[in-house]
């Protein structure tokens, strides 16, 4: 009994030493600011992550390394990536095996959140475009084997033609919905990128200065006055 | 020589094309536009200033034969290094919308018929002679325009000022650039920025005051991205009423009240001088203190009249001042906590940091607006931060010429082309150069923009021609000024290129050769001129605004005045204006320099620009070593004692939100242009309000449904956006204007800086229901 009791008194007694010794840091720190930068504490934190996540997508760009912006392989082909989809926009399946044990969604975002080169694939790994939404197997999941249920009927609209710039030059419109598809740099960046959508100035830090969402709309017309 | 040259620059050109278009599409056909023949031969490029915004990007327009058929940014122009902006990039679109307006339009048993151009000028010549003859000459006017080119505002400055005599010369700038033009005025005694876009590269900290740089400067805006990418300290705080594309890509938002940015300016002060901060080498060589009137008023009386007159106090005065600006007071006015203005405060107060400001509608369109200029450039002038690479107190403009035209030719009641009306010897050398008798130039200012608006409505003006600008889509309180335009007995001309709501209300419509299609300067917010040459033909019968003056000033009789030919007018006008501006603090660019460079700043002495003025070494003007502040009689720069004084109008219990309005980053102004762009319409196909998340749903109103917007003077239904673009804190909606079908201007306010005249359109109360 005695024995742990000194042993929990020696620990509190280095832990007050220590406490002791890091006071005057603490409020060295907190008053002695002059011409340090204050960190804010922020009373009314105004919502940021509004406009498809604009926040955070900016944060991520500033994160990503000039060599990744730079990084350039000719592995994935356009037909490859719609081959993984139903239609415009659904979630594509997992290509790759997945094991069993891999349930979490950590363990998808060691490789999708990062990019960079997989060894047991021989290639780059593209990025998601929505790493906030952490339980990735919710919507996509892996191939099924062998043959379908029943077979299906089903259709869809055929994927956007590239090159519908305006003008020969002109930056090209943003043919897909942008809700968890916002984060340009995810898809249109780096080795993992398909490389037919791969921009080429990716150094530019605000991608929606030039590229506007095409969305559906009457041409304009005036409501004339009589 | 000069042909292989042209040769060479043509072959590059093909190839460039060529092998871009390879690159970019690979293997893919072009289907969304239409081919011109293709004998029409490959694409030649020819440099021009954008038409939109006071940026002032250059571009290279693609010309195919008789069309413009593809723009790219010019790699050679030093304010956007060949990047645009998507309205740059397709803004040669705006030339071939199928409305365009190619043939004059008389009204007759009230409808627009087409008419020659000849009947068209004849008529307004003989309306202008007649009302003149009855109601005299202060019953005529020309209301103009920041996207007039220089020559355009010169010859109707001439024309009305110099010969007709009379003041009545205003442009929509009064509305975008006044309070920045009293600002300067008032603080350094000269007008336009001392600094350049140079101070992005140097700067170490932005500050963006009520700026949404990202989508309403963009070009600028990609280029301080860039300087941060580059290097890991560079700051840019964000500090508005409303959290934007800006407030996201800065280090930190800062959300404050509508028009408490008067008092947190002051609380910066007060926290730079608490902590001695003060640059006091500086503050006593170059800096002097002054006290204005207060309590100044809001002008929403017909003939409002206010005079400031300044009083010289000591810096112990203006400390005292400061006393009720403690952080602690001002957290409880702006809802600014005092942790963040001592933030602010301890960036601008640290030596070793390079701090820039940029402003523009926020700080301008302020029932204060001359106030928070003078208190912005207080901050920088008492740690000495101006004037030097990298700090800059920077005022950006709207329009891409509000500078060049309004500001620098002076097409405001009060202004001549160099000083005041009011100034004999400024009326004497306008007289000189004019060739008119000095007795000519009325030595009395008539009316600012509003004012005259009120006047057309009250009958003391009864002829108005208007020139490139929609007044009736921009003027604050529409349906009144609306409702006088349409009177009986006004006679309203516009030269127009599209129907716009202006032209319905006019009695002629002058259709009006746009931007290439005719040669003319554009002087942009950093004191850069630019001069473009006709790149393609006129449509129609359209006619260059300057030539559709030149040929009404003939016809009243002024041929003396107006005596330049066809081929040469605008650089036979060129070497006319640059006489007024001839010394080393304004001296212009020579023609001939023009055309072969993407833009020339002033002052231009012994052929090199000057990029930071006030500062010797950089500033032939500026007399002895260091800062030379020659705008003031006193040589120094004013730090002004300038209150917090509450709106016009502020939120009540029957009116609880503020109402804002602004831009998009897709459309200019009133979009009578980039609607006709089908991606800039497409990706903003009409207008909205911005609801914050919270008040949406304490009212029921969600993404996409009807709300009904009221203030005092009218009522607007439309579509809520929520989470969309931008988004308003809680108690205040945003709505852009640029939507004809939904004039949100007939529900503001025509409250004024009673200083600059110019209307806040950013604050006024309004409810909402459900719709």
């Amino acid at each position: 009994m005695e024995k742990s009791d000194q042993k929990v008194g020696k620990v509190f007694l280095v832990f007050a030493g220590l406490c002791i010794v890091a006071l005057p840091f603490v409020v060295l720190s907190a008053f002695s600011f002059g011409h340090k930068e204050i960190d804010t504490a922020v009373i009314e934190t105004p919502d940021l992550d509004f406009d498809y996540n604009g926040k955070a997508i900016f944060e991520n760009y500033g994160r990503i390394s000039k060599d990744y912006l730079e990084g350039i392989s000719t592995e994935r082909t356009l037909s490859e990536y719609y081959s993984r989809r139903q239609y415009l926009g659904s979630p594509p399946y997992i290509p790759h095996k997945v094991e069993e044990a891999d349930r979490t969604q950590i363990e998808c975002l060691t490789c999708h959140a990062k990019g960079g080169w997989t060894e047991e694939l021989r290639r780059h790994t593209p990025l998601t475009p929505h790493p906030e939404q952490a339980a990735c197997r919710q919507c996509h999941v892996p191939k099924a084997e062998g043959e379908p249920f029943v077979s299906s009927n089903w259709m869809s609209v055929a994927p956007p033609l590239l090159g519908r710039s305006a003008l020969p030059g002109a930056p090209p419109p943003i043919p897909h919905d942008l809700q968890m598809r916002g984060n340009c740099v995810a898809c249109h960046v780096g080795p993992g990128a398909v490389t037919v959508i791969r921009t080429e100035h990716p150094s530019r830090g605000n991608c929606r200065q030039c590229h506007v969402p095409d969305s559906y709309a009457a041409p304009f017309e005036r409501k004339t006055r009589s | 020589m000069d042909i292989s040259r042209r040769a060479f620059i043509k072959s590059a050109a093909v190839q460039s094309a060529a092998a871009a278009a390879a690159v970019l599409f690979p293997g893919i056909s072009f289907g969304a536009w239409k081919s011109l023949d293709p004998s029409s031969g490959s694409i030649e490029w020819k440099k021009t200033p954008c038409r939109f915004c006071g940026t002032g990007c250059g571009l290279l327009v693609g010309v195919s034969g008789d069309r413009a058929v593809a723009v790219k940014g010019d790699p050679n122009c030093s304010v956007n290094k060949g990047l645009c902006c998507v309205k740059g990039y397709h803004s040669v679109q705006i030339l071939y919308g199928k409305d365009r307006v190619t043939k004059a339009l008389i009204r007759k048993n009230g409808k627009l018929v087409e008419a020659s151009m000849q009947e068209a000028l004849d008529l307004v010549a003989a309306k202008m002679k007649e009302t003149i003859k009855s109601h005299g000459k202060d019953a005529v006017a020309i209301y103009g325009s920041g996207q007039w080119s220089i020559a355009d505002g010169y010859a109707a400055s001439k024309l009305f000022k110099g010969c007709i005599g009379t003041n009545n010369v205003e442009a929509n700038a009064r509305l975008c650039m006044a309070s920045a033009v009293t600002g300067f005025l008032t603080s350094f005694g000269l007008d336009e920025p001392m600094g350049c876009y140079d101070d992005i590269d140097h700067a170490d900290v932005f500050v963006t005051w009520g700026n949404n740089m990202a989508e309403m400067h963009p070009v600028l805006f990609s280029r301080m991205l860039a300087n941060r990418q580059s290097k890991s300290h560079v700051k840019i705080i964000d500090f508005a009423t409303r959290t934007t594309r800006t407030s996201q890509a800065a280090d930190k938002s800062i959300i404050f009240r509508p028009q408490t940015d008067l008092a947190v300016a002051n609380a910066i002060c007060y926290e730079i001088i608490r902590n001695k901060w003060v640059n006091w080498d500086f503050v006593k060589k170059h800096v002097s203190f002054h006290k204005g009137k207060t309590n100044i008023g809001y002008g929403t009386q017909d003939h409002f009249k206010f005079t400031d007159k300044a009083e010289t106090v000591d810096f112990e005065a203006y400390k005292a001042f400061l006393e009720d600006y403690t952080p602690e007071n001002v957290e409880k006015i702006s809802g600014v906590s005092a942790r963040d203005i001592k933030y602010m405060a301890s960036l601008y107060g640290d030596p070793d940091k390079k701090v820039t400001s940029f402003w523009c509608m926020g700080m301008n369109q302020h029932t204060r607006g001359t106030w928070i200029n003078n208190l912005v450039y207080n901050i920088h002038l008492l740690v000495g931060k101006i004037s030097a690479p990298g700090n800059s107190p920077f005022s950006l403009t709207g329009q891409p010429s509000a500078c060049g035209t309004v500001r620098e030719v002076g097409t405001l009641t009060h202004k001549l082309p160099h000083g005041v009306v009011m100034n004999e010897g400024a009326r004497k050398l306008a007289a000189k150069i004019w060739q008119v008798p000095v007795e000519n130039i009325d030595p009395k200012p008539t009316y600012h923009t509003v004012e005259m608006f009120r006047a057309l409505d009250r009958g003391d003006i009864r002829f108005m021609w208007i020139q490139v600008t929609n007044p009736m889509v921009t003027m604050p309180n529409l349906r009144r000024y609306r409702n006088g335009a349409q009177k009986d007995g006004r006679f309203i001309v516009v030269s127009e290129i599209y129907p716009t709501p202006t032209y319905d209300v006019a009695d002629v419509v002058l259709p009006s050769a746009l931007w290439i299609e005719r040669e003319g300067f554009f002087g942009n917010s950093e004191r850069r001129t630019q001069h473009n040459g006709q790149i393609i033909p006129t449509p129609g019968d359209t006619m260059c605004n300057t030539w559709q003056l030149i040929e009404v000033a003939r016809r009243l009789g002024y041929e003396k005045q107006f005596p330049w030919r066809r081929e040469t007018y605008i650089e036979d006008i060129w070497n006319e204006y640059i006489q007024f501006h001839d010394s080393p603090k304004h001296r212009m660019a020579p023609y001939k320099e023009l055309t072969v460079r993407s833009g020339i700043q002033w002052p231009y002495v012994n052929g090199l620009e000057t990029k930071w003025r006030y500062n010797a070494k950089y500033d032939p003007a500026a007399k002895g070593g260091g800062f030379d502040f020659y705008g003031k009689p006193d040589r120094k720069a004013w730090i002004w004692l300038r209150p917090y004084e509450p709106a016009a109008e502020s939120p009540d219990s029957e009116y609880p939100f503020w109402l804002n309005t602004g831009r998009v980053l897709e459309h200019w102004h009133t979009g009578s242009m980039t609607r006709r762009v089908p991606i800039l319409h497409k990706a903003v196909p009409e207008s909205y309000v911005e609801i914050n998340p919270e008040d949406a749903a304490a009212l029921g109103i969600t993404h996409g449904s009807n709300v009904k917007i009221s203030s005092r003077r009218g009522a607007m239904v439309m579509k809520a956006s929520i989470n969309g673009r931008g988004q308003p804190p809680k108690g205040m909606v945003f709505v852009p204007f640029f939507d004809e079908n939904y004039l949100i201007n007939e529900v503001t306010l025509d409250a004024f800086c009673p200083i600059s005249k110019q209307p806040d359109y950013k604050k006024c109360a309004v409810k909402l229901e459900r719709a």
